[in-house]
């Protein structure tokens, strides 16, 4: 989950909570839901959030929650807004797979050092913040050339003095201009930077694919190459006051969404937004859209999720001490009793109605509710097939066996190679593997096709251990289901074993053992097989079959009730070898559900 | 005086004036020195010889102790090599020294923390100078070693300590008996003794001749320690697993069941988990690449599950506002949780349709991307629960979880409210460590997002919960490295030795 640097002086400062001391801090951010996981060097908190809140994503927005929390903020808030004095104008040529743009002007922020790296700071698990939208947002731009500007920038003008200006968001060859990315002294194609830039070759992957890449001019030239990287020349520094905020996406949505969170995060820190129009050839929106919405929700589907009956008025001021506004509608004429629950622009994570039940409950204190055992009648049962693991297993441990529990992944090393089984041999554990897409690491790449090399494994894991060593599994082996993604099994059996629905791996339970003992022999393997067997009431033959992990001539088929299902004998010495194991082993493997 | 036949060539190979060890009495009577030993106590209760017990203690290399005998100790070679480099005459940049050394890996911190204790020479920002003065050859510690290889005995203890320290020798300690015989033991002697006539193992020769009337039964050591036998064992996280299944049966839950590898539909989609969510990416989850897609998904669930991707549930419902394919829902990847389970069995895929009130549950295998380490493996066991009625609320939520989790021990539960995409209200579950009273987190739950409850057809309240089943053996049990138990690296030891929890 992604984690959140917080100044805990900030914190204080923002919340106007300066007795607040470190430990009830933490204790409050717990409320939230906001998880102290440590400090970093200089201080700060390190808090894991969950990804929904993430107008949370800020020292101020987490102050804002706070506030509420504290009850010293009721309600919704909207910051004002000044008309719009900037254009953004969308080129017919932006990129189709990223053609949105939104944007806000902000003046009189005061960035001190701390804000503005948390500004620069991204989110360290980048994934994370993409759960519910893409905040594909870049530090702002400040309107003024830093002292490294050209003093000759038409932008030096303050903006008030009612001069349109505008900014155009369009696409670009790979290595269609260049500009001076931030970081850097040099001119570079969009190309280039994705190639050479620190920056660039970590948000490649964002624009890989395109065929134009997003561009973002002034009547300067080409400043922004969104959303990997930022100009130079307009880079923001502790001096900025005004900024120029811009967001590129996929979905006006979502980065409109976003833009409300930067602007309600800059409001809070005293500084002014304005409009900003943008300009599409079909349509001009004007940005941001703090505008908040509306939500029904029904009294009683409160009172029934939280558990609890509520007065009317409690409901209302526990919804504005979740920064919500709310107003009850129905109840005098006998309807239903509803709410009109307004919402702010940056609650990104509200879906559903229920989304504000959750909050009703958080600001009550789910904590704070008396649990109660729910008075409903069910019949509890196990399901056959693992009630039938249960019997087999209990009788291998009967048998003396040690029971084991393996991971089901595997590699071809291990599963094919080191058994001396290839995948097309005609032999138990012989099969096409469900293979695993890009693994990590070289030991676990597919599904195992049977169990016998699991329980070689732990032989070879465990030579310093006494013998005898007599271990069994029974467990899940799987393969790649070649007869067309329909169950089947190879005794011809329907069974409720094998795979279940269509997609294309056939899984089954298998049941495996083995005896490491100094003098093992087939009987040995042979014996416990006929009394698993005798137990289950099945037909046992082992007529004489040949397989390359065992001995020629001591090697059988499993043959149950006329149907071939595994196999049994004693493990060839070069098998043995190969797993450095100095003393002979026997073993056995065949389906469970040859037993049913 | 009648003693019997061990006791008789015991005390009469024991002497009087000099102490003889176990071994050598086993020698001379021809007697297993385990037959000694316990005769020698016999006689000693009878106060007819005396018994006395030395502790010995004897110091072998280990394996790396051994290869320096023949390599030279770390130090000494990047001493070598230093002189070598002149670095007796000024200091010399470090790396150049240690590549002389021919020095690798951990060798090279073994060299570089014993050089400056040793007095070798000093190791400064990346230099290294000789002290000229230095004599390898007096190197108490290699010269212990190089003894002990030559099986001689070193009493130097604080070089002993040192190597042992460094793990270059093992000392192990060995009780030594050796018998006396007693001024009784001498009487008796003089007085004479007799064999008795006693029997050993009891035949069926013995028991059908009807002999065993006759005879004497030797005595045996009822106390001595038998030799080690270890019976086979249901795997302690199969008995965990198994209890739970007993607990949740006994609150009258049903177990599900189903595929492994599983359409990334029934593992994500069917939960609302957006397409686009950081925990699908294959950083998270293992996808197939063989085979790579399911063959077919029920259209109409599709549609629904879409829709709700798409636009959300209900009039003031809203979407992700973010891209849903079917390809991406036909994916097959190895299921990340069980709660694909819940999702066939809710829409009924898996047995029908069905009516509140429900309770169902599963223990199984779920597959996560994850770094092996002491608490995480790439497949583990999560317990998953859910109960579906009409009307449910938080209060039923906690008063289930607070019931099961006490049947653990694991009281004082806490709700943190939490987010997860499919379920809202949701909170992970801490509660109290029971042996140490700390505050632990024990799952995560929630009541059912309506974006999952209503594509799937249910139209009342389904509250779930998850957990792993490794965690609670680690609570239970108190491991420390989950690897021990789950998994080839199994330590077998370990395994049959776990005291049993029931």
């Amino acid at each position: 989950m992604p984690v959140v640097d917080v100044d805990p002086e900030e914190l204080r400062d923002l919340t106007g909570h300066d007795e607040k001391g470190n430990e009830e801090l933490k204790e409050d951010l717990f409320g939230l839901g906001l998880e102290f996981e440590g400090r970093t060097e200089d201080g700060e908190f390190q808090l894991e959030f969950a990804p929904d809140r993430l107008d949370r994503l800020s020292v101020e927005g987490v102050a804002r929650s706070l506030r509420y929390h504290y009850g010293d903020d009721r309600g919704v808030y909207v910051p004002n807004t000044n008309d719009a004095d900037w254009t953004i104008e969308v080129d017919e040529g932006v990129p189709d797979e990223r053609p949105y743009v939104t944007g806000a002007v902000v003046r009189g922020v005061d960035l001190d050092e701390d804000a503005l790296r948390a500004r620069r700071a991204r989110c360290d698990d980048r994934g994370g913040c993409r759960g519910v939208l893409r905040p594909d947002a870049r530090p702002p731009r400040p309107l003024d050339p830093g002292e490294d500007g050209e003093g000759s920038d038409p932008r030096d003008t303050p903006v008030h003095e009612g001069r349109g200006k505008s900014i155009r968001y369009t696409g670009i060859a790979p290595d269609g201009d260049r500009f001076v990315p931030l970081d850097s002294n040099s001119e570079m194609t969009p190309a280039d930077v994705l190639a050479d830039h620190p920056t660039g070759e970590t948000y490649a992957d964002l624009v890989g694919e395109y065929e134009r890449y997003p561009a973002i001019y002034d009547d300067i030239g080409l400043f922004s190459f969104p959303p990997v990287i930022n100009g130079k020349r307009t880079e923001v520094t502790t001096d900025s006051r005004e900024l120029f905020v811009e967001m590129t996406g996929t979905d006006q949505w979502t980065i409109d969404r976003m833009l409300s969170i930067v602007c309600y995060a800059l409001d809070a820190r005293g500084a002014t937004v304005e409009e900003v129009a943008v300009e599409y050839p079909d349509r001009e929106l004007v940005r941001p859209d703090l505008s908040t919405s509306e939500t029904s929700v029904a009294h009683e589907r409160i009172e029934s999720i939280i558990g609890v009956d509520f007065d009317p008025e409690e409901v209302v001021d526990l919804f504005e001490r979740s920064g919500l506004n709310a107003e009850t509608e129905g109840a005098e004429d006998g309807n239903r009793l509803v709410y009109d629950v307004e919402v702010p622009s940056y609650r990104v994570d509200v879906l559903h109605p229920l989304d504000l039940v959750d909050d009703v409950g958080r600001a009550y204190g789910f904590n704070d509710l008396d649990p109660r055992y729910p008075d409903v009648g069910t019949v509890g049962g196990r399901h056959e097939r693992s009630g039938l693991e249960d019997a087999v297993r209990n009788q291998l441990v009967g048998l003396g066996f040690e029971n084991l529990l393996n991971f089901h992944m595997t590699s071809e090393e291990e599963n094919f190679d080191r058994m001396h089984v290839a995948p097309d041999d005609d032999a138990l554990g012989a099969a096409d593997p469900a293979t695993i897409r890009e693994p990590y690491s070289e030991d676990y790449t597919m599904l195992r096709t049977w169990a016998l090399p699991s329980l070689l494994m732990v032989l070879e894991n465990n030579t310093h251990r006494p013998y005898p060593q007599d271990l069994a599994e029974i467990g899940l082996a799987a393969h790649v289901n070649d007869s067309g993604n329909t169950a089947g099994t190879s005794s011809g059996k329907p069974s409720s074993a094998t795979a279940h629905e269509n997609t294309g791996v056939a899984e089954r339970r298998t049941v495996a053992a083995v005896l490491a003992r100094h003098d093992a022999s087939y009987e040995d393997a042979k014996a416990r097989l006929q009394a698993v067997a005798r137990n289950f009431d099945v037909d046992l033959e082992t007529p004489p079959t040949e397989h390359p992990t065992f001995v020629d001539g001591r090697t059988a088929d499993v043959v149950v009730d006329g149907g071939t299902v595994g196999v049994v004998g004693e493990v060839h010495p070069a098998v043995l070898v190969e797993h450095d194991l100095e003393l002979p082993v026997v073993g056995f493997e065949f389906r469970m559900d040859a037993l049913e | 005086m009648q003693l019997p036949e061990s006791q008789v060539a015991v005390l009469e190979t024991a002497s009087a004036t000099e102490a003889q060890a176990i071994a050598r009495l086993a020698d001379e009577t021809g007697l297993a020195p385990e037959s000694v030993t316990g005769a020698a106590f016999e006689l000693a209760d009878r106060g007819l010889v005396a018994v006395e017990e030395a502790t010995e203690e004897s110091v072998s290399l280990t394996d790396e102790g051994a290869t320096y005998i023949d390599e030279g100790l770390p130090e000494v070679r990047l001493y070598e090599a230093a002189l070598d480099a002149g670095a007796d005459a000024a200091a010399v940049e470090m790396g150049r020294v240690i590549g002389q050394s021919g020095l690798e890996g951990a060798a090279v911190d073994i060299a570089l923390s014993n050089y400056a204790r040793k007095g070798y020479g000093s190791i400064e920002s990346g230099e290294i100078t000789a002290d000229p003065n230095a004599d390898p050859d007096s190197d108490p510690e290699a010269a212990a070693l190089s003894a002990l290889a030559d099986g001689e005995t070193v009493d130097d203890a604080d070089t002993l300590d040192q190597l042992e320290r460094r793990d270059l020798v093992e000392r192990s300690e060995s009780t030594v008996r050796s018998v006396t015989l007693t001024d009784d033991g001498v009487t008796a002697l003089m007085e004479g003794v007799e064999t008795a006539e006693t029997v050993g193992q009891i035949t069926p020769e013995l028991l059908t001749s009807g002999e065993w009337e006759d005879v004497e039964f030797a005595e045996y050591n009822v106390e001595a320690d038998a030799a080690g036998l270890t019976g086979g064992k249901e795997h302690i996280l199969r008995q965990t697993a198994n209890r739970v299944k007993d607990t949740l049966v006994g609150m009258g839950f049903s177990e599900m069941e189903g595929p492994h590898a599983d359409a990334e539909f029934w593992i994500n989609d069917c939960l609302f988990m957006p397409q686009d969510h950081p925990a699908r990416t294959h950083w998270d989850q293992f996808a197939l690449e063989n085979p790579a897609e399911i063959d077919e998904l029920p259209a109409d669930l599709v549609e629904r599950v879409r829709d709700a991707h798409r636009d959300g549930v209900g009039e003031d419902g809203e979407g992700y506002h973010s891209p849903w394919t079917e390809e991406v829902a036909k994916g097959i990847d190895l299921r990340g949780h069980t709660t694909s389970l819940s999702m066939r069995y809710l829409s009924g895929h898996a047995q029908g349709d069905l009516e509140p009130p429900e309770r169902f549950f599963s223990v199984e295998k779920v597959y996560r991307n994850d770094t092996l380490d002491p608490t995480h493996l790439l497949e583990f066991f999560q317990i998953e629960g859910w109960v579906m009625a009409e009307d449910l609320s938080v209060r039923d939520l906690m008063g289930t979880f607070t019931e099961f989790y006490e049947q653990f021990g694991i009281t004082g539960l806490e709700f943190k409210p939490h987010y997860n995409p499919y379920t809202e209200p949701s909170f992970e579950l801490f509660g109290t460590h029971p042996t140490t009273g700390e505050l632990v987190e024990v799952g995560n739950s929630g009541m059912f997002r309506e974006e999952v409850l209503r594509p799937l057809g249910v139209d009342c309240d389904v509250m779930a919960w998850g957990l792993s089943l490794e965690r609670l053996l680690m609570l239970m049990y108190g491991f420390e490295d989950i690897r021990d138990v789950h998994g080839t690296l199994a330590d077998l030891e370990l395994l049959r030795t776990t005291e049993v929890i029931h």
